[in-house]
């Protein structure tokens, strides 16, 4: 399998006067199609790892961090963050990343047809039937003309799902998407996710904190240490796999 | 180009969705600039008032000498000339200006002050015709009303003297070809032409007037000097200078130069007033809009990070903002303008004819419009690129963590 993402002794630090958190991630590979879990408790890092992976997020070190998207060119993010190429990292994260958000993220005065094409719109895609299908898949195709607003909680977080899928990413962040739903719901959505995902061969990185959500999506999990350093001033969280 | 027309498209959709917050801004904006485009429509339109009614009603321009002088052609010449000089025309001893009109209509004779006129008489400004050989004569408003006459009418004109020992009186048939506004004088003038005042002049003094018949010692064509004259600057700004070169040469000049220096005094005044209202008033309208839009883009900040998620440039992200400011900045501009309007129509309809002013007490020009559109703008622009660039600066996992 391809490695897409390749990271060795990545930091990420919010620190106050010496005082604060640390995230290190000594070494880790994920290679394409692979589905994989951050499982860790609030606050150890889960959301700040995968904003550096999604390239919302800049480390403060990194011996390596290099992007294989599965169909484009390599990419050294630690070296487009050092020269602070926002636009072409951005340019990567609009091509092959969709993210998904704790609470949906959609854009409430944009319809959730709207809302969904807007990454589409982004790199000019033809305007086929892919809108409607992956919305009949996820079962939101009767909500497509709605604001996010009118929607359920569990309507939000497969529009967003869409959202992210729409353009076809090869890879696929997801923040504990369901950690707002009731646990039936969850286990529906995530089931039709992994369905799709599996379907179109992406690269699915999501965070949680149920170890029982995890081991039922059969996800790979990275797994996280922690330990105090510098006299006890810094919470170091490392993520292994 | 594809991100600028979708970043267009979603500002709108955005502004829109919100509209009850966009509402509270554009009203926001509008309660500042509309009191400061009322205060300056007042004072735009109280000191305009004051300087066009000063400089349209001749009156407040005219220069007279006070007693007899000594003005030949020469010197008359010399002075229409003048850039400041709007018209002068002379004017002959008082007593030998004087004529006795009657007419069929009314019984009594009314001895009439005889003035010349000529093209270009502010005083007849309004009068399609003016006298143009003996025969003619515009009248005062007071004088027609006495001898119940109008425009067309005949008037008997005559002359008396004492000549070698004799008294004669001499006869005149003339045609009203006009008559002058109320406004123009209370007495009963009889404005007529130049040739008609000089002969009417020299009848008094014994002489003769071949062309109209009257007879009497020959005219010896010594220089013609006259005692005195009628003058009116082009502008009241001009009365000032013209009074002062008439004293140089020695003559004592009356002119309402105080009047002119008060309403002056009363412009400068309240323009000072007035840019220091505006200073204070700007000044707080920049802070008030700069501080409620610079807001507006904190509020923003969660779903500009969500366009910079899916993919839109930070330089195209900080036109979201700029976008959404200048939608206020205009709609605010529009309600400020309407509402400024509705306060000069009733200033102008309840308010002007409760001081007697048939003109417009508070107006602006388009380009006053214009200036306020533009300085909304900048300063609007300005607030919103200093507030998006801000926005733009935060790295977009900042944001995503409250959506």
């Amino acid at each position: 399998m391809t490695v897409i993402y390749s990271l060795k002794n990545v930091v990420k630090e919010r620190l106050i006067d010496g005082v604060g958190f640390r995230l290190l991630v000594p070494e880790i590979q994920i290679s394409a199609q692979e589905n994989i879990a951050l499982v860790g408790h609030s606050g150890c890092g889960k959301s700040t790892l995968l904003d550096m992976l999604a390239l919302i997020l800049r480390p403060d070190e990194s011996e390596e961090f290099n992007l294989h998207p599965v169909n484009g060119d390599s990419h050294d993010v630690g070296r487009l963050w050092q020269r602070d190429k926002q636009g072409k990292l951005s340019q990567i994260r609009k091509q092959h990343i969709g993210y998904v958000l704790q609470s949906g993220g959609l854009l409430p005065y944009l319809t959730v047809r709207e809302n969904i094409e807007l990454p589409r719109k982004l790199l000019k895609l033809p305007d086929d039937d892919s809108i409607n299908s992956i919305s009949r898949v996820l079962g939101i195709d009767r909500q497509l003309d709605k604001l996010p607003g009118l929607l359920s909680a569990g309507e939000r977080q497969r529009a967003a799902f869409a959202r992210a899928l729409s353009h076809r990413p090869s890879i696929l962040i997801a923040d504990e998407p369901t950690s707002a739903l009731d646990p039936v719901t969850a286990q529906k959505i995530m089931a039709v996710v992994m369905e799709v995902i599996r379907g179109l061969k992406i690269t699915m990185i999501t965070a949680s904190h149920d170890w029982a959500h995890v081991y039922r999506m059969e996800l790979r999990t990275l797994k996280q240490e922690a330990e105090a350093v510098d006299d006890g001033k810094i919470y170091q969280s490392r993520f292994t796999d | 180009m594809a991100q600028i027309t979708n970043i267009i498209r979603l500002s709108f959709r955005d502004y829109s969705h919100e509209w009850r917050m966009s509402g509270c801004f554009i009203m926001a904006l509008a309660s500042v600039l509309a009191p400061m485009m009322i205060l300056f429509g007042l004072k735009f339109g109280i000191v305009s008032t004051m300087v066009n009614e000063l400089v349209e009603n001749p009156i407040n321009r005219e220069i007279r000498p006070i007693g007899s002088g000594r003005y030949n052609d020469a010197w008359i010449e010399a002075y229409r000339n003048r850039e400041d000089v709007e018209f002068i025309i002379p004017k002959t001893r008082a007593l030998a200006a004087t004529i006795q009109l009657k007419s069929d209509s009314a019984r009594r004779i009314l001895s009439t002050e005889l003035l010349a006129t000529a093209a270009g008489d502010p005083l007849l400004a309004g009068l399609s015709s003016l006298p143009q050989d003996y025969y003619q004569v515009v009248l005062s408003h007071s004088a027609a009303n006495k001898l119940k006459v109008k425009t067309g009418d005949q008037i008997d004109a005559s002359l008396s003297r004492q000549f070698q020992g004799k008294r004669e009186r001499v006869h005149l048939v003339l045609n009203v070809i006009d008559v002058a506004d109320a406004t123009v004088t209370t007495r009963n003038v009889a404005f007529v032409n130049l040739d008609l005042l000089i002969a009417s002049e020299l009848f008094k003094d014994g002489r003769e007037v071949s062309d109209l018949g009257w007879e009497g010692n020959s005219d010896d064509s010594m220089e013609r000097v006259y005692p005195s004259f009628r003058l009116y600057a082009r502008s009241i700004h001009d009365v000032e200078n013209l009074v002062a070169a008439l004293e140089k040469e020695g003559g004592r000049i009356k002119a309402n130069v105080s009047e002119i220096t008060t309403v002056k005094s009363i412009d400068q005044n309240l323009s000072v007033i007035y840019w220091i209202i505006a200073c204070v008033g700007a000044l707080g309208f920049s802070f008030s809009l700069g501080a409620s839009l610079w807001a507006n883009v904190d509020r923003k900040r969660k779903e500009l990070s969500i366009l910079r998620l899916v993919g839109f440039k930070s330089g195209r992200i900080v036109l979201f903002p700029v976008l959404q400011s200048c939608y206020t900045a205009l709609l605010g501009w529009l309600l400020a303008v309407l509402v400024y309007l509705a306060f000069e129509y009733l200033i102008n309809f309840f308010l002007a004819p409760r001081l007697n002013l048939d003109r417009a007490l508070c107006f602006l020009l388009t380009e006053h419009f214009l200036w306020a559109l533009a300085l909304t703008m900048v300063i609007a622009i300005f607030a919103a690129i200093v507030g998006g660039m801000r926005a733009a600066r935060i790295e977009p996992s900042d944001g995503l963590r409250d959506v």
